[in-house]
């Protein structure tokens, strides 16, 4: 029935010009020529012209408020990351490298004599990690960093190591600096280790590390020892510097 | 009531409970603040039958020590007596001047026995050494591996120590530090061994003066003071700039040479640093000694191993144990004789308390490797002047050494003792509010002098 019903629709269909009128029509009756006659002669016609109006204004954008303020207080890193951050300042030394080389002249011993006192857990005797610093721990780090930062002013400044070689005092020293000299090369260390330039710091910080060096500087003058005055003040800034405590908390 | 009168009232109600801490420390701390707290852990699980609790026959499932099983010719106060045929055990001793009991293992320490407190029957409710170990320092058991809560030095230094330039030394000892509410200055400074401390404040004599060393050291204390001043959380900063002070007074008093292995041994040879188990443990004692009369600590603790006997070395155990109070007595008879550093005509002892604990004891059957393996029963020593002296407390079962009822009354009804109220009565000793440092115990005033 339904089939009957669909052919039956089809039968009766009319043709436009059977059943239409109004554009359609006026368009069938021109036929193709001219239909596209009648296009090209309007579409190429002048456009119409708009009246100019003010622009409204954009809609205010969204803000979305960022609290930038602190939510927790610094803490101390694990200690890895704290020794490994040390590591990689005194030229990406492997540990045993570090014990080989901060040894001697009672500057170091070894890692395993630390282990626990630098906060990591010692297998050995069933100690677990330390979440917290405490006194002990600070003092081990300041040996430890006091080792370091001689034998670096020893490989750097005392060696007459070629600047492109240095690894820690990357700069080209002066003999008694005055406060620009000083603050420039101070720059170096600061932002080698605490990350940002001096510039950026409270003002005062180069001045207090400059009377730090011009006080070992002083000390030093005309003692024999194995670093010069002025390398030794150096490696007591790199001291103070590697204990900062910028440079233990995150 | 007017809204501001309303708002003062309400101000002032907060303050109060947020000082409620340092009121209450300044109300407490004076009566123990210039006192000294030594703990020593006997890691790996003591057997109670060879000194507390004393067991010479064959009952229930009890199997004493006998010349079969243990090496008696060490022992100084292993008296014979038969037990089965060719076997002999033990005879227990009991002393006329005090109500207590002890087996051979009780050494050197017999002879201080009027002035040993005793705990027996201790319940554990565990066989685990860390599980064991963190319940009998701290009154909690482990959660996921850690201690849920401070052991009892830490409670000790955070409540009387922060005065002290180090206020808990603990040498293989299980301290833990765990909460914000503590002071900082009472994190423990755990070490393996007590010449460590002398290692960290060694410092070379070639590149750097004295002198420079505290101009460093001034230099990042100010630092510190500088960022705190600028900072949200300054308490972080605080704590580092007091720790470098700290430091640096250490290192002004040139205490590394007094704390090296050397100096120590020089000092006091009355301990035996050559002993298989204990010579770590006595330059512990050593340095305990050391560090006391020079007021730089008030809580050390130290372990001592070899008490986990498993199979043959369960021999070894009363000899062990015999070692263990010989270090103890000596370290006792030297705070005897040794001036308290900031009360004149007081000596050490005076002043020093001193607490002995263990994981757990071991079975009362012995196993067939020969030895004894764990079992949640414990005991403790105490040895304080502000505790009843001459006395045991807690007891066990007969038959099996398992904890009984300990005839204390306590809140909840009849029950044996255990790590907590331990903990807590020995606080409650120092007029420290338990409450603030252990979730469980109550206090035993009948332990208290």
């Amino acid at each position: 029935m339904k089939r009957e019903n669909y052919r039956q629709g089809a039968s009766d269909a009319k043709t436009p010009a059977e059943s239409g009128s109004g554009p359609i029509l006026f368009f069938w009756r021109l036929g193709v020529p001219g239909a596209l006659a009648v296009t090209l002669v309007f579409g190429c016609a002048a456009p119409a012209a708009l009246a100019p109006s003010a622009p409204a204004p954009l809609p205010p954008p969204m803000v979305a408020a960022i609290d930038t303020t602190p939510k927790e207080r610094r803490r101390m890193m694990p200690p890895e990351v704290y020794l490994r951050a040390y590591l990689g300042w005194f030229g990406g030394l492997a540990p045993l490298d570090v014990q080989a080389k901060a040894r001697g002249k009672n500057m170091f011993d070894s890692w395993d004599d630390y282990l626990a006192a630098l906060g990591l857990p010692d297998y050995k005797v069933d100690l677990p990690r330390q979440s917290q610093s405490n006194t002990l721990m600070i003092a081990t780090l300041g040996r430890l960093g006091e080792a370091l930062c001689v034998r670096a002013a020893e490989h750097d400044l005392h060696g007459k190591t070629p600047a492109a070689a240095r690894v820690v005092f990357a700069f080209q020293p002066v003999a008694a600096p005055d406060d620009a000299q000083f603050a420039e090369r101070f720059d170096v260390l600061h932002r080698l280790f605490l990350g940002y330039p001096v510039r950026l710091a409270p003002s005062d910080r180069a001045a207090h590390f400059f009377a730090l060096y011009r006080a070992v500087a002083a000390q030093h003058a005309g003692k024999k020892g194995p670093l010069t005055p002025d390398e030794t003040a150096w490696a007591a800034v790199c001291t103070a510097l590697v204990q900062h405590p910028e440079a233990e908390l995150y | 009531m007017k809204r501001r009168t309303f708002l003062h009232v309400l101000g002032g109600s907060a303050a109060a409970v947020a000082l409620r801490k340092p009121l209450w420390a300044a109300a407490n701390s004076p009566a123990a603040s210039d006192d000294f707290f030594i703990f020593i852990h006997a890691a790996g699980g003591w057997d109670v039958t060879l000194w507390s609790d004393p067991r010479n026959e064959r009952r229930g499932l009890v199997e004493p020590a006998s010349s079969e099983n243990t090496d008696t010719a060490p022992l100084t106060h292993w008296k014979g007596t038969k037990l089965d045929g060719d076997v002999d055990t033990f005879e227990i001793l009991a002393p006329r001047d005090v109500p207590m009991r002890f087996g051979p293992g009780i050494g050197a320490l017999y002879d201080l026995r009027s002035r040993l407190t005793v705990v027996n029957g201790l319940a554990m409710a565990t066989v685990s050494h860390p599980d064991g170990t963190a319940f009998s320092a701290t009154g909690r058991h482990l959660q996921g591996g850690r201690a849920p809560a401070s052991s009892v030095d830490v409670a000790i230094a955070n409540e009387l120590g922060t005065s002290q330039l180090l206020p808990d030394v603990a040498v293989q000892f299980p301290s833990s530090y765990v909460g914000d509410h503590l002071d900082r200055r009472a994190v423990p400074l755990r070490v393996a061994n007590a010449a460590t401390v002398a290692k960290s404040l060694a410092r070379g004599e070639a590149y750097f003066d004295p002198s420079d060393r505290t101009a460093i050291t001034a230099l990042v204390t100010a630092e510190a003071h500088a960022l705190a001043k600028r900072s949200t959380f300054p308490e972080t900063y605080e704590r580092i700039a007091s720790q470098t002070g700290a430091v640096q007074q250490l290192l002004d008093d040139k205490l590394e040479a007094a704390f090296t292995q050397k100096a120590l041994q020089e000092r006091y040879p009355q301990f035996d640093y050559k002993a298989k188990n204990f010579g770590g443990a006595a330059l512990g004692a050593a340095f305990t000694v050391e560090a006391m009369q020079r007021n730089l600590v008030r809580c050390v603790g130290f372990a001592i191993g070899g008490f986990d006997t498993h199979n043959q070395n369960y021999k070894q155990q009363a000899h062990t144990q015999q070692e263990l109070f010989g270090v103890v007595a000596t370290l006792v008879d030297l705070l005897d004789r040794t001036p308290h550093p900031t009360r004149q005509g007081k000596k050490l002892a005076d002043h020093a308390h001193i607490l002995v604990f263990s994981d757990f004891c071991r079975t009362p059957q012995i196993n067939l490797s020969g030895g004894r393996d764990h079992y949640p029963n414990n005991s403790a020593l105490v040895i304080s002047p502000r505790f009843v002296a001459g006395r045991t407390f807690g007891k066990t079962d007969v038959e099996q050494v398992l904890p009984a009822d300990a005839g204390v009354a306590f809140a909840g009804g009849a029950r044996p003792l255990a790590p907590p109220d331990l903990l807590a009565t020995f606080l409650h000793a120092f007029d420290i509010d338990p409450a603030r440092y252990l979730r469980d115990g109550e206090v035993v005033q009948e332990m208290l002098a």
